[in-house]
């Protein structure tokens, strides 16, 4: 299919019969949801399945990614106007939105946060789309042991990137693979770890799953806070309304390496299993606070540090798409709870996927390219109405989204998965206190049952030899050795560090 | 305290789970015939012995953290438990693991009403006719806009009168 093809099969796909205005639904939705506090952008896609179930694949994925890439703009508001992120990945939008919302220029500040936004999303869109065809071809040549390979690379770099526990990232990732492994083995078909239970045969049900997780335990969570936001926790002035104020060409122009440079670092870090829009925009924050010429300014209220965490935290939605789009490897939570959902229409991702139905990239593209532009204009609406959606009492909001759990997990488990909705919300505070890392958990569980079954076909083919089966190729052996290295990490790292500080001084 | 009791907990269920339920049903001999085939108990036993290695070093790691804190002890840890047993999140709990085992019998609306009208008094509304109202209001809506407008099937419930009540709803539109 030509790029021109692939572009129109995109238009028809979201702007056919009422695409068009799910997806304009969807992009309110996710901004709400996005800058509602406690309503997380993977709560966000999790609530959204919801509405999917009648849906075909392509209309589902659209509608999905609309929330998922509106939900990520929508937490500025809140990170600007109260200094409490909507969602994790605009804490860093806090450190300089809030000062500047006190200095009367709350407008501005949503404006640079609005822009930044379109900007990261709308690049990562362009290198998704560009990138995700010849990857999917080129992954269609790999073996088995290449693919266990990449598949356990997505695990492996979870502990990298939570270098402070380390332990209970692995102990997290290992439990996911663990319940992935419950039901009927993927070779022979011998039950395992059901404990008698016969409708554990099929396996874990993954939506209840990721909706527990993700939905009840934040609802939980919530049960205990003892504050609940209203507009007069804002900034003085706005009583949580703001009228936005798009950046100046002046500024615009100000701001372009920053926009240049972390859609690029943002849009890398989104394609990394695990990563997602959190680390980058914190990553960027960092970085351009380093190679800024007055880092001093940096968290006094300046554009700049806006722009870095706005464009990364957008840019890593389209990167998170593209290891899901060609390999089958979610980049983040919301990205496998999109697999999820997709996989219960019977889509299979990973490369063959692109080869053979290439309309679920085209549509992804138009409608990452159709959120982003539109999510401006239905951001600053909201931003102008926000006092109003904040004066919904969280004792009514926190109800409703148990509801809309409930209703996702029945029509996916039935009775057994409303149970197995609540038991996962309740492990989740477990998950908490026991300092475990649920994301870990989520990748394990998505990616176990894959993990297992390439590892088994590669030991077949190499004849039980495991050396060949994890080492037998060059792509293989390179990324199962980066694996290795980055799992004895903890054993190795503290004397890096050593060293590193006796030369320092 | 928690953190380490729930470890050692987990532990104790891994050493079970890994000699008692990693193979539930006999390996077909088709598939035990040929010998380059992965057993299927390999895999979930392999993981298991890692996690119980993690958990060991993580329970040491925990000890050793803990050393001196004051808040570290039986006692605190009652004193809390004693807490979380009084506290709004497990009745939370509780709401909820009682509305996924009432649901198939009340069906959608009378669930999602209770759900809405008890959370919304835990998380602290005092208006109670209010809530009352915009409860069964909200489990209306729901039920008519999901299986109605979206046709989803939500569960009607197995008592006649609720079921024929929620089958009316569902053909409103």
């Amino acid at each position: 299919m030509s790029f021109g093809e692939m572009f129109l099969s995109g238009l028809s796909a979201v702007f056919s019969g009422g695409h068009f205005l799910m997806v304009l639904l969807a992009i309110v939705l996710g901004t709400i949801f996005g800058a509602l506090p406690g309503v997380s952008a993977t709560m966000a896609v999790a609530l959204g399945l919801t509405f999917t179930y009648t849906m075909s694949p392509v209309p589902a994925i659209v509608f999905l990614v609309a929330i998922y890439c509106s939900s990520i703009t929508g937490g500025s508001i809140t990170a600007i106007l109260f200094k409490i992120p909507g969602v994790p990945s605009s804490a860093p939008t806090t450190f300089d939105g809030y000062p500047m919302a006190k200095e009367g220029k709350a407008g501005k500040a949503l404006g640079v946060a609005l822009f930044c936004s379109a900007i990261g999303g709308l690049f990562s869109a362009i290198v998704m789309f560009a990138m995700s065809s010849p990857l999917s071809k080129a992954a269609l040549a790999f073996g088995q042991g290449d693919l266990f390979a990449i598949t356990f690379l997505g695990l492996s770099i979870l502990t990298v990137l939570d270098m402070d526990h380390i332990l209970t990232t692995i102990i997290s990732g290992l439990l996911g693979l663990l319940l992935a492994c419950i039901g009927q083995d993927p070779m022979a078909g011998v039950a395992r770890l059901t404990f008698g239970n016969s409708q554990l045969l099929a396996g874990i049900e993954m939506i209840p799953v990721l909706i527990g997780l993700f939905a009840v335990t934040e609802v939980l969570k919530q049960t205990n806070a003892k504050k609940r936001l209203s507009a007069e926790d804002g900034v003085a002035g706005t009583k949580g309304r703001v009228n936005t104020k798009m950046p100046s060409l002046r500024e615009m122009w100000s701001i372009k390496w920053v926009m240049l440079r972390c859609s690029i670092v943002g849009t890398i870090v989104g394609i990394l299993p695990g990563a997602g829009a959190t680390i980058a925009s914190f990553m960027c924050y960092a970085m351009e606070n380093k190679l800024s010429k007055y880092p001093e300014k940096f968290g006094t209220g300046i554009i700049d540090g806006i722009a870095a965490s706005e464009t990364a935290n957008n840019a890593a939605t389209g990167g998170a798409m593209v290891p899901l789009l060609t390999l089958g490897i979610p980049g983040g939570n919301a990205a496998a709870v999109m697999m999820s959902a997709l996989a219960l229409k019977g889509v299979q991702m990973g490369p063959l996927l692109l080869t053979k139905q290439p309309e679920f990239l085209s549509a992804t593209f138009i409608t990452m390219i159709i959120t982003n532009i539109l999510m401006v204009v239905v951001a600053m609406g909201i931003a102008k109405v926000f006092a109003q959606i904040l004066a919904i009492p969280y004792s009514y909001l926190g109800p409703i989204i148990l509801m809309l759990a409930t209703i996702g997990s029945y029509s996916e488990g039935g009775f057994v998965g409303v149970q197995v909705m609540v038991l996962a919300g309740v492990l989740g505070v477990v998950v908490k206190y026991m300092h475990l890392n649920s994301a870990a958990i989520v990748l394990g569980l998505v990616l176990g049952g894959m993990c297992e079954e390439h590892f088994s076909r590669a030991y077949l083919m190499n004849r039980a030899n495991v050396g060949k089966a994890l080492f037998g190729t060059p792509i293989a052996a390179v990324v199962m050795t980066a694996c290795i290295l980055m799992l004895l990490s903890p054993l190795y790292m503290p004397w890096i560090k050593k060293l590193i500080s006796r030369k320092k001084a | 305290m928690f953190e380490l009791f729930a470890n050692i907990l987990l532990l104790v269920f891994m050493v079970f789970t890994f000699f008692t339920h990693v193979l539930e049903a006999k390996i077909p001999k088709s598939y035990t015939k040929n010998p380059y085939n992965l057993m299927p108990d390999v895999w979930p036993k392999v993981i298991i012995a890692l996690i119980v290695i993690c958990l060991t070093i993580n329970i040491i790691k925990i000890i050793r953290k803990n050393k001196g804190n004051p808040e570290f002890t039986l006692k605190a840890f009652w004193k809390n438990s004693l807490n979380f047993f009084k506290s709004k999140m497990f009745l939370g709990m509780l709401i909820l693991a009682g509305a996924s085992f009432v649901i198939e019998t009340l069906g959608f609306v009378v669930t999602t009403f209770l759900i809405l009208f008890l959370y919304g008094l835990l998380l602290g509304e005092k208006k109670i006719w209010r809530l009352a109202i915009v409860s069964v209001v909200l489990a209306l809506l729901l039920h008519i806009i999901f299986s109605g407008l979206l046709d989803v099937t939500l569960p009607r419930g197995t008592v006649p009168f609720l079921r024929n009540f929620a089958l009316w709803l569902e053909n409103l539109l």
